[in-house]
């Protein structure tokens, strides 16, 4: 295709693309080295019967003007990513030099806003990937044996769990969980304990987090490994058996590895979507005990008194530098591949 | 109706060359065939006539214009591809007219001209069916009715048999080679086939590796094939080569010598066609124990291996032996090519 | 034939599937079936039968069903309204969205050229991207301009958001279609616009609904920039939803949240009832070129 038939098709495109994405993650770069403008304050002296008093008060005319000429707030370079709610590096350093053993490092980090939400957005990125992934697998091998006339209607609930907005799945599976919800109630009861709830126990709220991606995050791998299996040649299969494979052997032999280049794709898009967990935590309200990169950036934004651009950047452009380092192996190997071809 | 001239096309991707400084006039209304095997470059030369593929240095004139940087629709040519490229949405009717309709034909021409491509091809009763209800054979023959419904300068076929069976491509082969007698518009033919190519063509050229290795008739090129490479790409079965040495006019190789030939002393390979050289009972240039026997019908293939290749020859079709016999073949001064050892090239004797 | 499974393998399979269906369509069947109720049998402390018989519903409204909730959030709430604003923006979103990335798509599906290499990459990572850390890029931007609350703006939010999925779903669905079909339309006479519209997308309808399908999911599934970009009176249905756990939950009225959360999942069900091959084919077409 020419240059300039390619750039007339791709344009709206990569117009769309620049503006959009491109753009703000510059906005958002530049907006983390500014803070909020520190309040103006006046000093008025209202004079009653009993004597004058003087009163200082915020100078909200003065304040909209300086919001009006300095929108982003005022340069403060790198403190924001340096104060105590984002890389903390007073505290953890202070936490570092003196404390009482590993679980009292962990216990006193797990205090701090960004390590806390740092904590579990990986624990559910790698908690939740393997474990969907073996369950999409499993349904996969199960759904492959039940006869053709059934396997529609099971696919379809199959389906279900994912495309589900999320915030509705995280919703509907919080209002179960309720300690009046039939699975929260139920569970008061297996473990005699009348005040067993969300709320209540962090453990809890990280397992049925957990539960929730795995619920919603199975069926993509089931569809793709599914998928995939109808495409196992059936060759090597029957050859496998003729050799004296059994059943185990086959699955461990030749399916596995015909499906492990769709898992390695499985394995990376599950990952960059579990990274910007988000959702689940609103639906859940489970803020308390649980938050996640996504959630701190999104609470800066909504806070009551006004919104913390500055702060939302600083949590933004760490976890952009996380995305690139999740995606690193890739883009390393493509880069490589890529050279490889033109050489 | 028009010549195409290519004055040192080149194509290259970073460092691999594709074609290499390809020069070649074609004559109006020359069937030209470009063959050779498969990453040689021919097909990337048609695509560069075609405007599909830019060359990356040279001029292509198609007739008197020079069509480098041209659009593939402003060069008035039309193409046959290999997996016909028929359009699955559109009807095999409405597949024949589609170059009439964006070309903008008057649109009280398209029915007579449709008909006039179809009855050339024998497409009559298939009008109305999609491609998917046709048979590799019929669709072959939407995609030729599409390519002359339009009278073009040039025909560019791109190895557009090498998708159907034995029987039938010999059938097409024949239609093809008629269709262009009727028409007599200049056609460039690209395969791998040597047989297509010599039933086909005015004029072959024989491409390796993105370089021109011979240019003549069918005749020159498996008479007088001008290297190694084009004596062994083109006949059935691939003409005889021993590497041997002339020491005082005498080819000697390990179990054959032939006497007599006019040529320097040094390193050289024979060469001979399987239907040239005869087994006989005594006095044979060949002597060694029979390799295999394979039975063709018309004749039966004898082969031996000398000198580390394998040499096959032509006997009467009632010919028998038994595998590890000893056989005695005789090669006439008359059938013999030289070629020099190193460069491939034909030694002129 | 010797593909019988032993008795003990086959019970072990049913068994697992059986357990999985009921773990994907319980919940679903359970909260559309309890928001027929009052709020005191969907959430009962002493027996989930309450839940299914509805015993408290009875005493409460008479009958064992009640439509209290749908009452509660699609009138006294007007949840209409963020319905029909949804209906906008998947609408929009959906169209743009395949009308920029089909032909983005071809481009990148049809050019062996470096760069069309380097964009597609960008697009990956832009994928990787988490939605919220871009819209916290568009705030302060779109407040200077004025620009912030209505749906245009959103809509043309969420379609750039959507570009890098489309692209590559879309240029997977072109890779399948075969080069021959746009070269014989250029040797036949047709600009490349015109093999592009006369020639491939008329092939290339399968691939288009799906990839329409998934952007529609991808709008409305959205929280994240609908919630942050809308302003009160312009929001869809998922913010909406959101804002009645903030206000509805404390007046004791979880009822209207759960009946909107019902809508809300009733065209999802639809859609997987009529769309399921597109929706396993478009997950699968970026497994197989991925």
């Amino acid at each position: 295709m020419p240059h300039r038939a390619f750039f007339a098709f791709i344009f709206p495109s990569l117009l769309a693309m620049v503006l959009f994405i491109t753009l703000p993650i510059f906005s958002v770069l530049v907006q983390s080295f500014y803070v909020e403008h520190d309040a103006i304050l006046t000093t008025v002296e209202s004079c009653g019967p009993f004597g004058c008093d003087s009163e200082t008060k915020v100078d909200t005319e003065a304040m909209a003007k300086l919001r009006a000429d300095a929108p982003l707030g005022k340069f403060a370079g790198f403190s924001n990513y340096l104060n105590r709610n984002h890389l903390a590096v007073a505290e953890v350093g202070a936490i570092f030099s003196d404390n009482n053993g590993i679980g009292d490092i962990g216990a006193r980090l797990m205090n701090l806003p960004f390590y806390r939400a740092l904590a579990f957005t990986l624990a559910y990125c790698f908690f939740v990937t393997p474990l969907a992934m073996a369950l999409g697998f499993a349904v996969a091998l199960a759904v492959n044996t039940i006869p053709k006339l059934l396997r529609g209607p099971t696919i379809f609930v199959s389906l279900l769990p994912m495309i589900i907005t999320p915030l509705v799945g995280s919703l509907i599976l919080s209002w179960m969980f309720n300690p009046a919800g039939i699975l929260g109630a139920g569970l008061q009861h297996l473990t005699g304990d009348p005040t067993l709830s969300l709320r209540a126990s962090p453990a809890l709220t990280w397992a049925v987090l957990l539960l929730y991606g795995v619920w919603t995050n199975g069926p993509f791998s089931f569809v793709v490994f599914y998928a995939g299996l109808q495409s196992v040649p059936q060759d090597t299969l029957e050859s496998a058996k003729m050799d004296g494979a059994t059943r185990w052997q086959s699955v461990r032999f030749v399916i596995i590895p015909h499906l492990m280049p769709l898992a390695t794709f499985v394995a990376l898009v599950q990952l960059m979507d579990n990274f910007r967990v988000f959702e689940p935590i609103v639906g859940f309200s489970a803020e308390a005990n649980a938050t996640s990169l996504s959630w701190l950036v999104y609470n800066d934004l909504v806070s009551q008194d006004s919104a913390q651009f500055g702060s939302a950047g600083a949590t933004s452009v760490i976890t952009i530098i996380g995305v690139l380092i999740l995606l690193a192996p890739v883009l390393l190997r493509t880069w490589r591949d890529f050279n490889r071809k033109v050489v | 109706m028009a010549q195409i001239r290519l004055v040192n096309v080149c194509k290259r991707w970073g460092s691999y060359v594709g074609v290499d400084n390809f020069s070649l006039e074609i004559a109006d209304a020359e069937f030209l065939v470009l063959l050779g095997p498969s990453g040689c470059g021919k097909t990337t030369t048609m695509r560069m006539i075609a405007g599909l593929e830019e060359s990356t240095s040279g001029e292509i004139w198609i007739g008197d214009r020079m069509v480098n940087g041209m659009e593939p629709k402003d060069r008035d040519i039309s193409m046959v591809f290999q997996s016909y490229g028929l359009y699955p949405n559109l009807t095999v009717y409405e597949n024949i007219r589609f170059p009439l309709r964006v070309r903008n034909v008057p649109k009280a021409e398209h029915d007579a001209r449709v008909m006039r491509a179809a009855e050339m091809v024998e497409l009559g009763p298939l009008l109305d069916r999609r491609p998917a209800a046709l048979s590799g054979g019929q669709r072959q023959r939407v995609a030729l009715a599409r390519a002359i419904v339009r009278e073009p300068n040039a025909f560019l076929m791109d190895e557009p048999l090498s998708n159907l069976d034995a029987k039938l491509r010999v059938s097409t082969r024949a239609q093809i080679k008629n269709l262009h007698h009727t028409l007599k518009t200049t056609t460039i033919y690209v395969t791998h086939d040597q047989i297509e190519a010599m039933t086909l063509a005015d004029r072959v050229v024989v491409m390796n590796k993105g370089q021109v290795q011979q240019v003549g008739t069918p005749t020159e090129i498996y008479d007088r094939p001008a290297n190694t490479f084009v004596a062994s790409f083109i006949g059935s079965p691939a003409m005889n080569l021993i590497p041997g040495h002339i020491a005082g006019g005498v080819f000697g190789a390990d179990g054959m010598q032939v006497a007599n030939l006019a040529a320097a002393n040094g390193p050289v390979t024979l060469g001979f066609r399987a239907e040239d050289a005869q087994v006989v009972s005594d006095g044979g240039n060949i002597q060694a124990p029979v390799y295999a026997m394979e039975l063709l019908g018309d004749a039966t293939l004898v082969s031996v291996r000398i000198a580390g290749a394998l040499v096959a020859v032509r006997a009467p079709k009632d010919f028998r032996i038994d595998i590890g016999a000893p056989l005695q073949i005789s090669v006439p001064l008359s059938v013999v090519h030289l070629f020099d050892a190193s460069t491939g090239a034909r030694i002129a004797l | 034939m010797a593909n019988t499974r032993p008795l003990a393998l086959r019970g072990l399979t049913t068994g697992f599937l059986a357990i999985w269906l009921i773990a994907a369509l319980f919940p679903f069947a359970w909260t559309v079936w309890g928001s027929f109720k009052v709020e005191a049998d969907f959430f009962s402390r002493e027996s989930w039968w309450f839940a299914i018989e509805g015993t408290r519903t009875q005493a409460q409204t008479g009958g064992s069903f009640t439509l209290a909730g749908y009452e509660g959030a699609w009138i006294k709430n007007e949840f209409w309204k963020p319905v029909i604003n949804t209906l906008i923006v998947t609408i929009c979103v959906t169209c743009i969205s395949l009308f920029v990335g089909t032909l983005g798509g071809y481009a990148l599906a049809r050019s062996g050229q470096r760069y069309a290499f380097w964009i597609l990459i960008a697009a990956l990572v832009f994928r990787a991207m988490p939605h919220i850390t871009l819209v916290s890029g568009y705030l302060l931007p779109f407040f200077q301009l004025n620009i912030w609350g209505v749906l245009p703006t959103t809509i043309v939010v969420l379609v750039a958001i959507n570009q890098p999925f489309t692209l590559w779903m879309l240029h997977s669905f072109f890779l399948s279609i075969p080069k021959d079909l746009d070269e014989s339309a250029l040797v036949d006479g047709c600009t490349r616009f015109q093999a592009f519209r006369m020639v491939i997308m008329p092939v290339m309808w399968p691939g288009v609904v799906t990839t329409g399908l998934f952007s529609f999911l991808l709008a409305y599934n959205d929280f994240a920039v609908t919630s942050m970009l809308l302003s009160q009176d312009n929001q869809t249905m998922i913010p909406k939803i959101a804002s009645f756990l903030g206000s509805i939950q404390n007046e004791g009225n979880v009822m209207y949240a759960v009946a909107a959360v019902v809508s809300a999942t009733v065209p999802l069900f639809v859609l997987v009832l009529f769309f399921q091959r597109q929706i396993v084919s478009g997950l699968t077409a970026g497994a197989v070129k991925g």
